[in-house]
Formats: structure tokens, sequence, C-alpha cells
């Protein structure tokens, strides 16, 4: 009995650490996909590499890009792993950044905006605002049974284009400029470091993280939101209501990525809304959650280590002849290799070359399993 | 005489270092039943997909014909003319019966499927190995025992000599056990040879010639049906004395559970249990006998709440547990053994700690204020852990790693950690090997003994006559017949009724309907 724990404790390591060796694997396979690639197209192959791989850390300011960058997928890649916990595959991250970038914006630009309340307030409305979008549909997919995925997807083309409409005809600075007025100083997050982007984001993020960890694995509502997402039948067996900790994950999640949301135009990046502001970074919190396998503590993790290839990709973009999407690459071959599990097909593989070929099957798994 | 088919000295290793087979010898010789038997885990899958060509063995050589062969795929060891019947069968059920055994190999006019060949070849197949079963139907609306023998003419049209049965008789009433033991022997008898895996000693002893014996991935022995009994053969296989035996309840005590004109009806509105009438004593086992699928499934799952009650009452001491949550009927004692564990009774990824303590988060013990109480968790689970024995490194293991028996140890270990009022339990011993089974039926009869009212439900007649104090038999919905048990009473008495051809009236069921 006394040996238990101890064992216990060295599963827990040996699996941690089977994780990092796959997640590191899959970005060392992706940096040579992007090694190769970027030799076959610049006119200036090392100097493109040079900037991918140093740029992000070279500078202060470019220190200050990465770690606002982590800070914001650090939060989508909570919101997502929320839901992925529950085995729910809401997409909205996006159109809940998007609404709860509107709810600051109205409160940075309201009556309270030249107030001390004007940072609080507009975090918090903004959360409300992107329960709101996270809470429908999950309440469509309880009560009418429709698909998570396409009805959050669809709330995100709404929330785009709302956020463009109100920008267009009522926000707007002066005809023709597609950002809102700036906001009032009070409502902007105060720099951390100044002459950097890191602002109160970052904290946020790191609350957040804390937040959502303790919230899955110390509360009675994150135990039945792991145990619905494991097995949906055996919650309701064991008398968990799973449509409740659906909706209510998904609401959660929405309430994370509204705050995403005000992160993004309370911040010392924007300090007002534009049109498209998002840039595609809220789904990259699918990348994020997925390699950190949707566990909270890895989330910022990950986040650091992708956040800083994307900003070196960035920095190439602007700096060489190799476009951004390279990071599209890197980013699309992770997801590949993570999210198939590939290092148990693959190691089978290479023993099969060194010996002879060895046939695998889902049976020899499966037996394996038993 | 050569053997037909020789394996020597097989290995099989799994990735994850699991080793299913270690130095397996098997010997099969022509027109005979050779049985190959052992505990779940003992290796008879293994070694048979290994035959079939599904998993390649690490070691060892596979001789056909006293010729060494290698099979890469399931279609080289059919061209050899081996074929096996799973316990899952691969059939398209939207087809008809012949459709299903040409598949793949349709005789052909010109380029068109030649139908009027395919039925005549078909139905002359089963005249000719007495499988009988009419070849126009769609196999999706056929019994599972027709089924099973339109998987073996899959087989047989295959030409397959050598055929392997995956415990062929599990998912079988008697009746249907009877009658595929006819077409076993109709198979030998025109020169087939037949391996035949099971784990139900008395089939094995009625049907085989010789007997395989497996224990922990190793051959123990080989030995002829008629130099070994019932008892010396699981002595082998389990490798000590077992004694599969247990006690009857003392009395019944008071009336615990009372259903009354009971119906439960599917989503589709189809009724699966129609009009029941039922008393559960406190203190007894009621085993509900029947074919899977003729409504003993839906009773357990309207009592439990995964189902509602379309029409009528079912009270737990007094209270009607229509109008009851799953938590809610959880709370006055009602506790629940499911079908199958792994979809139904435990979450796979999550730790021991955390199955064990699924359905109690509603106790103030184990969660205050919403938060969890780790340590008592934790405690709860290690308590749990030490009085079921159930073998697992620690209660923060993923409950996906252990073996059947103690994932089914899990399940039983959170049921009964407090006494049930009114035990629920389906298949108890499914897939679990004699020593998880022993330890399993203990556990049952001690819940009854302080006191539980335990409805029954298993495949498996032998385990239901060897629990029971009370059996009902459920036909399409309906009780057709109560017994008490006594030795007397057969599974041959009990398959007349599960299949429909018996009948009891009113007064001869009340004697048992107490």
């Amino acid at each position: 009995m006394s040996t238990m724990p101890t064992l216990a404790k060295q599963s827990r390591w040996t699996a941690v650490r089977a994780e990092v060796q796959r997640a590191v694997t899959a970005i060392l396979v992706a940096l040579l996909v992007t090694v190769i690639v970027v030799m076959l197209t610049s006119k200036t192959p090392f100097e493109a590499l040079n900037t991918l791989l140093t740029a992000p850390a070279s500078k202060p300011r470019t220190i200050g890009l990465w770690f606002d960058d982590v800070a914001k997928l650090t939060v989508t890649g909570l919101a997502f792993s929320l839901v992925f916990q529950a085995r729910q595959f809401a997409m909205g991250v996006q159109g809940q950044v998007y609404v709860g970038a509107l709810a600051a914006t109205y409160v940075a630009l309201s009556p309270l905006g030249p107030t001390f309340a004007a940072i609080p307030l507009g975090i918090l409305a903004a959360m409300l605002a992107g329960a709101v979008w996270g809470f429908l549909p999950g309440i469509a997919k309880a009560r009418l049974g429709a698909n998570e995925i396409v009805s959050s997807l669809m709330l995100n083309y709404i929330a785009i284009e709302l956020c463009n409409f109100l920008v267009r005809v009522q926000l707007r600075e002066k005809p023709g400029v597609l950002t809102s007025l700036e906001f009032p100083d009070t409502a902007v997050f105060p720099p951390m470091i100044p002459g950097t982007r890191i602002d109160l984001g970052l904290v946020l993020a790191l609350g957040a993280t804390l937040l959502v960890w303790f919230a899955l694995y110390r509360t009675a509502w994150g135990l039945k939101l792991r145990l619905v997402g494991h097995n949906a039948r055996f919650a309701e067996y064991a008398g968990i209501k799973s449509t409740l900790i659906m909706v209510s994950a998904m609401t959660a999640a929405g309430a994370l990525g509204g705050m995403l949301g005000a992160m993004f135009v309370q911040g010392q990046t924007y300090g007002k809304l534009t049109v498209m502001f998002e840039g595609g970074l809220a789904f990259e919190g699918i990348l994020v959650a997925i390699v950190a396998r949707s566990r909270p503590l890895a989330v910022p993790v990950v986040a650091i280590f992708y956040g800083y290839l994307r900003q070196g990709a960035q920095l190439m973009n602007i700096r060489t002849d190799v476009p951004a999407e390279v990071i599209g690459v890197v980013t699309a071959i992770i997801i590949l290799l993570v999210s198939s599990s590939f290092s148990i097909p693959g190691k089978a593989w290479l023993l099969g070359l060194f010996r002879r070929p060895a046939p695998q099957t889902d049976a020899a798994v499966d037996g394996a399993a038993k | 005489m050569a053997p037909l088919l020789q394996a020597i000295s097989i290995g099989k290793t799994y990735p994850g270092g699991v080793v299913a087979n270690d130095g397996v010898n098997l010997s099969v010789s022509a027109g005979e039943v050779h049985a190959v038997v052992g505990e779940n885990g003992a290796g008879k899958s293994t070694l048979m997909k290994i035959l079939f060509g599904i998993e390649r063995p690490d070691a060892g050589t596979l001789l056909l014909d006293g010729k060494p062969v290698s099979f890469t795929n399931p279609r080289e060891a059919i061209e050899a003319g081996i074929g096996m019947v799973f316990q899952h069968f691969s059939l398209v059920p939207s087809f008809s019966v012949y459709e299903n055994v040409v598949l793949g190999a349709e005789p052909r006019n010109g380029i068109g499927f030649d139908r009027e060949k395919a039925i005549a070849e078909v139905r002359a197949l089963s005249e000719k190995f007495r499988l009988h079963v009419d070849p126009l139907p769609a196999v999706g609306s056929l019994p599972v025992g027709q089924q099973q023998r339109v998987e073996i003419l899959k087989a047989l049209y295959r030409d397959a000599r050598i055929l392997i049965l995956d415990e062929p008789t599990a998912v079988l009433a008697p009746q249907e056990v009877e009658e595929l033991f006819v077409a076993v022997r109709a198979l030998v008898a025109q020169g087939r040879t037949v391996i035949f895996i099971a784990h139900k000693l008395p089939e094995v002893l009625e049907i085989s010639d010789r007997i395989t014996v497996m224990r922990a991935g190793k051959t123990v022995g080989e030995v002829g049906s008629s130099e070994v009994t019932e008892q010396s053969l699981a002595t082998m296989m389990v490798g000590r004395d077992v004694a599969l035996r247990v006690d009857r309840a003392v009395t019944a005590g008071e009336l615990a559970c009372e259903i009354k004109a009971l119906w439960v009806r599917s989503d589709a509105g189809q009724p699966l249990v129609q009009d029941l009438n039922l008393h559960v004593h406190a203190g007894e086992i009621v085993g509900l006998v029947g074919v899977e699928g003729n409504g003993q499934a839906a009773l357990l799952d309207a009592i439990s709440g995964a189902q509602p009650i379309a029409q009528g009452v079912a009270y737990l001491n007094g209270t009607s547990l229509g109008p009851l949550s799953t938590l809610e009927r959880r709370a006055i004692g009602v506790a629940n053994i499911p079908e199958d564990r792994i979809a139904q009774g435990l979450a796979g990824g999550a730790s021991v700690a955390e199955n064990l303590v699924a359905t109690k988060l509603a106790d103030r013990r184990y969660v205050r204020l919403g938060l969890l109480d780790l340590k008592a968790i934790k405690s709860n689970a290690i308590a749990l852990i030490e009085r079921y024995s159930v073998r697992v490194g620690g209660p923060a293991q993923a409950v996906s790693t252990l073996s059947g028996g103690n994932m089914q140890k899990i399940v039983v270990a959170r049921e009964l950690s407090e006494q049930p009022k009114l035990l629920l339990v389906s298949q108890p011993t499914r897939g679990v090997d004699l020593g998880a089974t022993q330890f399993i039926w203990k556990s049952l009869t001690d819940a009854r003994d302080a006191g539980a009212a335990v409805l029954l439900s298993s495949a498996d007649l032998s385990e239901l006559l060897a629990l029971s104090d009370r059996l009902v038999v459920f036909y399409r919905g309906r009780l057709v017949a109560a017994f008490l048990n006594s030795a007397a009473l057969t599974p041959e008495t009990l398959g007349s009724y599960m299949l429909g051809l018996a009948t009891q009236t009113e007064d001869e069921m009340k004697v048992a309907l107490r």
C-alpha cells in the first residue's frame, strides 16, 4: 500500500514526459519542413530563417510583441480547452472576441470611460457579452439538437459583421476611417513594462489560467465537466445533468472569449475598436489547446513557444521576402502530428524499418489495451 | 497422422509490453473439434488472430499440412482454407442473407451479379451442413442465432477447411446452442475441422474431441475430452481449485420494490416492457431471464432512470420512482451495475478515484460549497481498492488502463460502497475472469444478505441459476414464466420459455410471483 502513491506519481510524470516529447518532436518536425520551404522559396533563406528564429527575442520591443501574443493565445487556448474537456466542439471564440470588444468599446466611449471604473467595467461587460455568445450555441444544442460547430461558426460571422456595421455607422471617428474614436486613457490597460505592449492583459491571462485550472480540478463542476467529456453516457448514469454541464462550459468559455475581446481593444496595441482587429488569432487557440491536451496549466507554456514562432513569422514577413503565411505550414504540421497521436504508429513504423515489416492494426492496439 | 494445423511455441508481445502469447503450442488434427479454453486474458483470442492472419507472431512457426506458413492478412488465411467467425459479426444488416454470404466473391454472369446462382449455392451449402437459414430475408431481421449461421456459411462459401469459432455460444439461447452443435457435427462429419473457443466448460466437454487449455499466455496442456471432468478442467484453467457456488438467501424480507402495470417504450414508441407486475423483497435476488432485447434491459433502465416509465408505477419502499431524477433515485438507495461497464459504467479517461466518487458528487463528505475534498476522495478510493482488492497502481491511475475484471470491480465497489436498498445488476461478470467472477458473486450475495433487493439480468444462464432466488422469464417485453429457483430447474426449461415456445398460465406464475 505504501508504494501506491509514488507509483501513481511516477506514472503521471511519465505521461507528462511523453506529452512533452510528443509536442517537442512535432515542433521540430514542423520547423524542419519550414526550413525546407524557406530554402526553396526565399532569395535570402538564411536571413529569413534567422529572423524567424531569433528576431522575437532580440529587442525589448519585440519581446513585448511576443508576450502580448502569449497573453492572448493563452486566453483563447483556455477557452478552447474548457469546451474541449467537456468534449464540445464549439468554435465560437472568434465571435465572442468581437462581441466582447464591442461591449468594452461601448463602456470606454460612454460617460464612464474617463473614470477609474472604465477598465473593470469594460472587462466585465466584455465577459458578459462573450458569455451570451457562448451560451447561445450551447442552449441551441441542448434544446434543439443544433450542432454546436455549425451554430458557433455562424455566430462568428454575425459578430464580425455586427462589429463592422457598428464601426461604419455609429462608432467611427470620421467618415472613411474604419476605427472608433480613441479610448480615453483611463479605459486603456496601463503598460506593465513601459515602452512595450505588455499590459494588464498578461495578468488577466495568468489569472484566467489559475482560475480555469482550479475550476476544472478542484470543484465539483469541473469534475462533472470532465466526466461528461470522458463519457457522457456514464455521466447521465451517475446522475450528472450533462446538458447543464455542457451549456455552462460553453458559457464560461464564452466569458473568456469576451475577456479576450476587451484585452484586444483596451490593450496597448489598439486602445480603440477597428474592423477585423483580431486577425485570426482566436482560432489559433485550437492549436494551443490541442498541443496542451486541453490542460490549463500547459496552455501558457505552449502559448510561449507558439507565440514566439508566430511573432518570428510576422517579423520575417516584414523584413524579408518570406510571407507570414509560412507559419500556416508550421501550424498545420503541428496540429496534424499532435492530434493524430503520431508517436504510436510512428514508433512501430520506425521499429519495422529496422526489423521486418510488422503490420499494425487497430486490433493490435485494442488487444494491448486489454 | 500428421496434424492439419500446428502452432509451435508462438510468442506475441503487444506494444506496451503485454505478453499475450508465450511459447504457445496448438496441434489440430483433420476432422476433429478442437476446443481452446482459458480465462479471459489467457491469450486465446490472440492465438486465433495469429492463426487467421490478423496478428503476426513475434516468435514461433505455423504449420499447415506440415508446411510452414505465414499469413500477413486474413485474405491469405482464407485462401489457405481457414475461416473465422467472430463474436461480433461482420454482416451488412440491410443486405439479404445470400448477398452477405457471397459478398466479395459473387458468382457472375458476364459482368453482372448472378443472383439466381448465388441463392442456389447458399441453399445448397445450408442443406449440406445443416445450417438452416432462408437466403432471402435481410440479415438485420434475423435473430442472433441465425445471423451466426450466416457468418459460418460465409466462411464455408469460401471453402474453409478449418473453421475457427470465437465464443460462438455466448450470444445463444440453450436451444440455439443445440442447433449450433448439430451443425458443428455435420461439418466434422463432412471432413471439416473446427476450432472452438469457449469458456463455458459443459459445452466444451459436450462438443469437442480434444481440448487445449491456456493460462496467462501459455499452454497448460492438451487433453482428450473424455479424459477430463468439468472440475479438473476448471482447475487446469485457473491453476487452483475453484468453487463457484453461492449460498441461497436465508429468508426473504419485507417487500422492497413493487412494480405495477409498468410499460416502457423505446424512443420510437415501440413497447419494450408491457404491463409488467413484479415484487422484489429485501434480501432476495430475482433473476431476469430472457434472450437479449426482450425487455430485461429496458426494465432496469426504467427503474434506474436511464429511460422514462411510459405507464404504470415502480415503488421503492413506498416512494414512487417515476418522478425522481437519477440522482434522487440513487439518494433513496437505488444502485446500478450496468450492462456495459466501458460504455456506461465508467469514464475510462478519468482516474480510479474520480470514477469511485462520480455518483456521490452531492455528498457533503466529498463536496462542500462546490469544492472537491481531494483528501476524502483519495482515501475513499484507497479504502475501496483495498476492500475489493482491485489490482491498480493507485487512485490516480486512469481506469482505461485496467483489465476487464478490475474495471468491473471498480463499478461494483462504487455501487456497493453504500449498502443499497435496491440493486440493479446487468451482466455482472461478462468478460471477467473466474477469480474476479467469484469475488463479484460474493459481493452481490453479501449485499443481498445485508438487505438489498436485487434485480439481476444476465446472458449467462448458469450465472442466473447460481445466484437467483427466484427467476422470471421475459419474452417480447412480457413475463411468460416465473420460477422459485431449485436444483431441478434447468437451462433447457428456461430456454423453451425464453424462445417463446412455452408460456405459463397466470396460476402457474402466481406461485413464484409472491
